[in-house]
């Protein structure tokens, strides 16, 4: 209980904020508490989770990836383009991980090789990638979501006998997944040794370069796969797809309470800041607010409940 | 050249060094848009040219002092605080109130700029957020608030204020750079390069830190009023939607220009020259008729090429101070 309180402590904090929304929510809005409500939560919190399990794991590291909205329009115009000429699901799949993971490597190894801040060598890849898929497309992507994708999204969907939609399985698989990769693997903890300490970690003897060319290899794959997922639930294909997911994948990492420093916090965090940050969103929508105040609104709540978990050490105590 | 000149110039060029690539690329890029683009650099084209390069010029310099003040520092709603200064000064201060004369104006830019950038000073100075996480939120807070103010475009502006964006375009910039270049006479200067060069060493110097902070984000604040004045001359009216744009530009511009993310190393010339060179070379490729898809890609792909080439003077210094920074 000791540990859970104290590496758990802000995802605990921001889990029972969870809760009193959903329990305000119950009582603002008419039926946000029953079953299908919850089932739409879940489902429109996976493409969200999905989408930030990249951002985490860099935010571990001490990075930023902001080039995940532009890897999501990458895997969402590839997918339906690809799908549109023909080609089978499996290798739509298979060139988008690969180019996705190359792009995401290049990042993390210009990053880390030359000591670059990532914030400005993400933007720049996220750039050339938005405007390499533009170019491609002529801006005007067409294609179809690939056959039983939109199925595998829907909220009618059902798995077997029960009616939960399949994506909300495969984001419970990928976060024990990650969260198995994160606390139990080597290279876990090389990321979390990065991110408290990159100078211990190097005399530790952790590879430095390849940890963060995969970390961000596999940010960018989850981003393009999180954007071929959002083309099964729109169905067509948009080369803007990503773009309100810039700042929501930051968002749901530090309401997770997952340090921007780096080696503190983890993917529970995460799913826990992004069920924060759906369910927010369902409640002012289902109560008729603009979109406006939804925006004022969630900036009031990221540095709220940052202030209550987050906050910095004074410099006099970090001397 | 008397040696005298030359080591003073030797002296300019190892302060200024920072700006190194950037500055470089600016000549080429000058060099080209005269060649290619002389209509637009004419005796009377350069001053709107200027007018249109000034709202980016000036993000560029209102984002360098959060950035310069080191511990992750980053001030991300400084687009967003333009485009709501630019709605409450057109639209209502203009528009309702009708309140046109320049001096209310102005004052109330740098006023309104000012106390924005405070409430991120004290978001990042006092209650002590990472500067992500809270000028993230007030980016949301700001544009969020734009659009509830105003949905869609409106109302116009007084004519100097247009002025501004032809030959009046000097008049905030020199007052700027005149500023600016004030500011590096008093200690405040010194101070918020210490604490962004090292934090802790500042303090144990008895440098004010918090209020040092606190001050970076107000004076981008500011900075941002002027560059909402900038914007709302070219735009001529109240647009809710173009200012959160501005901050990825300047970022980027601030970047490009060989500021240091780390803090503690960077100044107005190198957002300045950023901020040209993104501007020139936006202006350069369109002419060639290059698509902006294209232009999207030489755009990504020059700004990490120029961010790899300063990569010896960019090195994050936590990497050789440990993990506390």
């Amino acid at each position: 209980m000791r540990a859970l309180g104290g590496r758990h402590a802000r995802s605990l904090a921001a889990g029972i904020v969870v809760i009193l929304i959903f329990l305000a929510g119950s009582i603002l809005v008419h039926g946000f508490g029953s079953f299908g409500s919850i089932r739409s939560l879940l489902l429109l919190g996976a493409f969200l989770g999905i989408a930030s399990v990249g951002q985490t794991m860099v935010v571990l590291l001490g990075g930023i990836d902001l080039s995940i909205p532009f890897l999501m329009d990458f895997g969402n115009v590839v997918a339906a383009e690809m799908t549109g000429s023909g080609h089978p699901f499996w290798q739509v799949i298979l060139v988008i991980l690969v180019l996705a993971g190359l792009v995401g490597g290049l990042s993390g190894f210009i990053s880390a090789r030359l000591r670059i801040h990532p914030l400005i060598i993400t933007l720049g890849m996220g750039y050339a990638v938005q405007g390499a898929v533009l170019l491609w497309t002529k801006g005007f992507p067409s294609g179809a979501a690939p056959q039983g994708l939109p199925g595998f999204v829907s909220v009618s969907a059902h798995i077997g006998p029960f009616p939960i939609p399949p994506i909300i399985l495969l984001w419970a698989l990928v976060a024990i997944a990650i969260e198995f990769l994160l606390q139990r693997t080597v290279f876990g903890r090389r990321v979390y040794a990065l991110g408290s300490s990159p100078e211990a970690a190097r005399l530790a003897l952790v590879p430095y370069v390849s940890t963060w060319v995969w970390v961000f290899a596999v940010s960018a794959m989850f981003a393009a796969v999180a954007g071929v997922l959002l083309l099964g639930f729109t169905g067509s294909a948009f080369g803007d797809v990503g773009s309100p997911y810039l700042f929501q994948t930051v968002a749901t990492v530090v309401v997770g309470g997952t340090m921007l420093t780096g080696g503190e916090g983890g993917y529970i965090g995460t799913i826990v800041g992004t069920l924060l940050v759906t369910e927010l969103t369902m409640i002012m929508t289902s109560m008729g607010v603009s979109s406006a105040i939804e925006e004022v609104f969630l900036g009031a709540v990221v540095v709220l409940l940052v202030m209550l978990y987050g906050r910095e050490a004074h410099v006099r105590e970090r001397i | 050249m008397t040696p005298g000149a030359l080591s003073q110039g030797r002296a300019w060029l190892s302060r200024h060094g920072y700006v190194g690539l950037a500055a470089l690329l600016l000549v080429l890029l000058a060099i080209a848009s005269l060649i290619f683009t002389p209509g637009q650099f004419g005796w009377d084209a350069i001053w709107v040219t200027l007018g249109t390069a000034a709202p980016t010029l000036l993000a560029a310099v209102a984002v360098t002092p959060s950035i310069l003040s080191g511990r992750g520092g980053i001030d991300l709603s400084i687009g967003p605080l333009m485009g709501v200064l630019n709605v409450l000064l057109v639209q209502y201060l203009i528009g309702t109130a009708g309140l046109s004369s320049p001096f209310v104006v102005v004052a109330a830019a740098l006023v309104l700029g000012a106390i924005g950038g405070l409430i991120n000073g004290i978001l990042v100075g006092v209650v002590r957020l990472q500067p992500v996480v809270a000028t993230l939120g007030t980016y949301l807070m700001f544009s969020g608030l734009a659009i509830w103010l105003l949905p869609s475009p409106n109302g116009t502006v007084p004519i100097w204020l247009t002025d501004l964006s032809s030959g009046g375009v000097l008049i905030p910039l020199i007052v700027v750079a005149a500023g600016w270049a004030a500011l590096k006479w008093t200690p405040y200067y010194e101070h918020l390069m210490a604490i962004g060069g090292d934090e802790r060493a500042a303090f144990t110097s008895g440098v004010p830190v918090v209020t040092v902070r606190i001050l970076a984000y107000v004076l981008g604040g500011v900075l941002a009023g002027v560059a909402a004045l900038a914007l709302s001359a070219v735009l001529g009216s109240a647009d809710p939607t173009v200012g959160p744009g501005f901050t990825l530009t300047a970022i980027t511009a601030t970047a490009l220009g060989g500021t240091s993310l780390a803090g503690g190393r960077g100044g107005l010339t190198g957002a300045l020259v950023g901020a040209l060179d993104i501007f020139l070379l936006q202006n350069l490729l369109t002419h060639f008729n290059v698509s902006t898809f294209a232009l999207q890609i030489f755009y990504g792909v020059i700004l990490v090429l120029a961010v790899m080439s300063n990569a010896a003077r960019l090195k994050v210094p936590w990497l050789r101070r440990g993990g506390t920074a």
